[in-house]
């Protein structure tokens, strides 16, 4: 074996020397912050292209939006896609509720009994290292299938349980879908509390669930709103189960409306765009308000 | 009066013993310090009081009262951890009053309580900061604040300043022993550390392998330990230790043939220990007195290390014909250095015997003039 890898450790030798050269050079020059920010900057473009275009389009007339040769900067901007949605669509605010609903019921759901369950799996002792390890590797085992593998039981099983084309129904199954993710984003988190601090709060005169609620949680906030935030995204970009176990306007979600604008006949791009514009602005709005968390639960577990 | 009762606690962890058959006492007001290596059990011991573990058998009382499957919060006891626990996501303030809080007593009365513990812990400037921003001995005085401030009628410490860097650490000792003293609570204090535990201690709870080895004034266990465990722990240096056996030469002090041989009266050896029966000699660095020239009674030994501390100086040396070292304090105008011959004496009232198989003390009672010869290697 090692002389297998022989050849690939040569082959990346030479390469990181390679780079270094070029990274000489350009320093020679003193070319090396123009060249990084404008890898960064390509990034950038690359990343945000695809929404530009979309939030763009949805302030374009279909003519304009589909010229030939395409008109990267528009002159001729207009709201009338939006009201003309809701006009042609009247069932869009149904769609929007119910993936309010889905997301913020599913999302409580996850983070509860994720938190929960991450807290036990940490703080009591298992033998044979299962709550530190095994269990929660269990949980994470159940993302292991390809999603349309579990879907189709879970047809038949929310069949025999009237959950079929319900919220409550979608609000399980996207629980259950990602209670793993917080499971794993809260135990890094949950691992490097000490437990002196759970054991002085109870000496302060708490119960341990006073402990876990005043205490614990206020200390693991950057995890929870990552994990939160995550599973928001999770469940409110999910179409698979959403097409599956739903089928009218009483549970079905945004994304599912979205796929309907792509007909056998035509795509409906200026309505699709508005349509994807309202989809992705509730979500983009709740990152932004709290980045800064996000980014120090998303950093913060993994790192110390 | 708050008196704590252990009765013959013990606690196993599976098959493995935390501690066995604690039974002591601490009275009113006293300073307890539990004192021991780590993994002596003595944690074990402070959190079975603590009721952040429960004591498989036995049980323990508060003023007579049986608290032993009591929650924690309803002890009446205040604890410092060794990590200090303060709360991070809240300010010094918070962190201090919120035992005040937990228990809901209004915010006025609490702000009241706060600025009175931080004026008696040196903190008052603190109040406003984060707990972040705080040095070591700030920390500290803080999660003393916390633990005090409810007036527990127990307060428990768990090795509170062992992050604390030397100097720093002899400041905050004599401020919680004050500070103990003023406000007379009972406490039990946990510390691995013998010279923290004999200067804070009104009584010294020694323990090791999960048993009590002594309990007794610092004094006492320091001048009359009951074993050879303790003799060894308590003291720095350890006392020396030196497998003899007694020479027989009936009535008179003689010097033996080997020149690594003290001779001195060991009173009260049980008659059962015969001759070739080896026992253990224990004997302080600073007992030895030291001679350059060859004295009557006195050990033949080579210095080995000199390390001068001022005022004494520390010798390690090697008794002659013999690869044990003894550690032995000695005057700084002593002047030997590495590879001088000293003759080295004890007297019997400074010495020590301890069995050499169960350690215990063998109290000397009656004279009995007998020489001891050192033999195999040191225990």
């Amino acid at each position: 074996m090692a002389t297998d890898t022989q050849p690939n450790r040569d082959v990346s030798r030479t390469l990181l020397a390679g780079v270094e050269r070029i990274h000489e050079t350009l320093d020679s020059y003193g070319l090396v912050p123009t060249v990084t920010n404008g890898i960064a900057l390509l990034f950038v473009v690359w990343t945000l292209f695809p929404v530009y275009w979309m939030v763009s389009g949805s302030l374009r007339t279909r003519s304009d939006l589909l010229a030939t040769p395409p008109k990267l900067v528009s002159t001729a901007l207009t709201v009338g896609n939006y009201p003309e949605l809701f006009a042609q669509r009247p069932a869009f605010y149904e769609f929007l509720f119910n993936s309010v609903v889905v997301t913020v019921g599913s999302t409580a759901l996850a983070v509860l009994l994720g938190t929960a369950a991450t807290y036990g799996f940490v703080n009591y002792e298992f033998p044979y290292n299962l709550g530190r390890f095994h269990l929660p590797f269990l949980v994470l085992t159940t993302r292991f299938l390809p999603p349309i593998v579990t879907v189709i039981p879970l047809y038949v099983i929310f069949d025999t349980a009237g959950l079929l084309n319900t919220r409550l129904g979608l609000v399980l199954a996207y629980a259950a879908f990602n209670i793993p993710f917080v499971v794993w984003m809260l135990k890094g988190f949950f691992a490097e509390l000490p437990d002196s601090i759970v054991e002085a709060a109870v000496l302060d005169g708490h119960t341990e669930l006073g402990a876990f609620f005043k205490i614990v949680l206020p200390m693991v906030r950057p995890g929870l709103i990552a994990a939160t935030i995550f599973t928001v995204i999770n469940a409110w970009n999910e179409l698979l189960f959403a097409v599956i176990l739903t089928s009218n306007t009483e549970a079905q979600t945004l994304p599912v409306a979205l796929a309907t604008f792509k007909t056998a006949y035509a795509i409906q791009w200026e309505l699709l765009t508005v349509a994807g514009t309202i989809a992705m602005a509730p979500v983009l709005l709740f990152a932004f308000l709290v980045r800064e968390k996000l980014l120090r639960g998303f950093t913060m577990g993994a790192v110390r | 009066m708050v008196r704590v009762r252990y009765d013959d606690v013990t606690k196993r962890y599976g098959n493995e013993i935390g501690a066995k058959d604690i039974d002591i006492t601490i009275d009113d007001g006293e300073f307890a310090v539990l004192l021991g290596p780590s993994g002596c059990g003595k944690t074990t011991t402070l959190r079975c009081l603590a009721g952040l573990t429960d004591p498989t058998e036995g049980g323990i009382r508060i003023d007579g009262t049986d608290i032993t499957n009591r929650h924690p919060k309803n002890r009446d006891i205040a604890m410092v951890f060794q990590e200090l626990a303060l709360y991070p996501h809240m300010g010094v303030a918070a962190n201090i009053g919120y035992p005040l809080k937990v228990e809901g007593i209004d915010k006025a009365t609490r702000r009241e309580r706060v600025e009175e513990v931080a004026e008696t812990l040196d903190i008052s400037e603190l109040l406003d900061r984060e707990t972040d921003e705080l040095s070591g001995g700030q920390r500290q005085r803080v999660a003393i604040g916390r633990a005090i401030i409810r007036r527990p009628s127990v307060f428990l410490m768990d090795e509170p300043l062992a992050s604390l860097d030397a100097k720093l650490k002899v400041e905050m000792r004599n401020e919680i022993k004050k500070l103990q003293r003023e406000l007379g609570i009972t406490t039990l204090y946990v510390t691995h550390d013998q010279e923290e535990a004999m200067t804070l201690g009104d009584t010294l709870i020694v323990m090791n392998d999960g048993t009590v080895q002594q309990v007794g004034t610092p004094t006492e266990v320091y001048h009359d330990p009951a074993n050879q465990f303790v003799a060894g722990f308590i003291g720095s240096p350890s006392m020396n230790f030196l497998q003899v056996r007694r020479e027989a030469v009936g009535s008179q002090r003689v010097v033996a043939a080997n020149d690594a041989t003290f001779s001195f009266s060991v009173k009260g050896l049980p008659t059962a220990l015969d001759d070739t029966e080896p026992f253990v000699l224990g004997v302080r660095p600073q007992y030895f007195s030291v001679h350059q020239s060859p004295v009557d009674g006195a050990a033949k030994a080579e210095v080995t290390v000199t390390e001068p501390m001022g005022d004494e100086q520390l010798l390690t040396v090697q008794l002659d014909d013999d690869n044990r070292e003894l550690a032995v304090r000695a005057p700084f105008d002593v002047a030997v250095s590495r590879s001088d011959t000293i003759w080295l004496g004890i007297s019997a009232d400074s010495a020590y015997v301890f069995d050499a198989e169960t350690g215990e003390r063998i109290r000397q009672a009656e004279a009995s003039p007998d020489t001891v010869v050192p033999t195999g290697s040191r225990p």
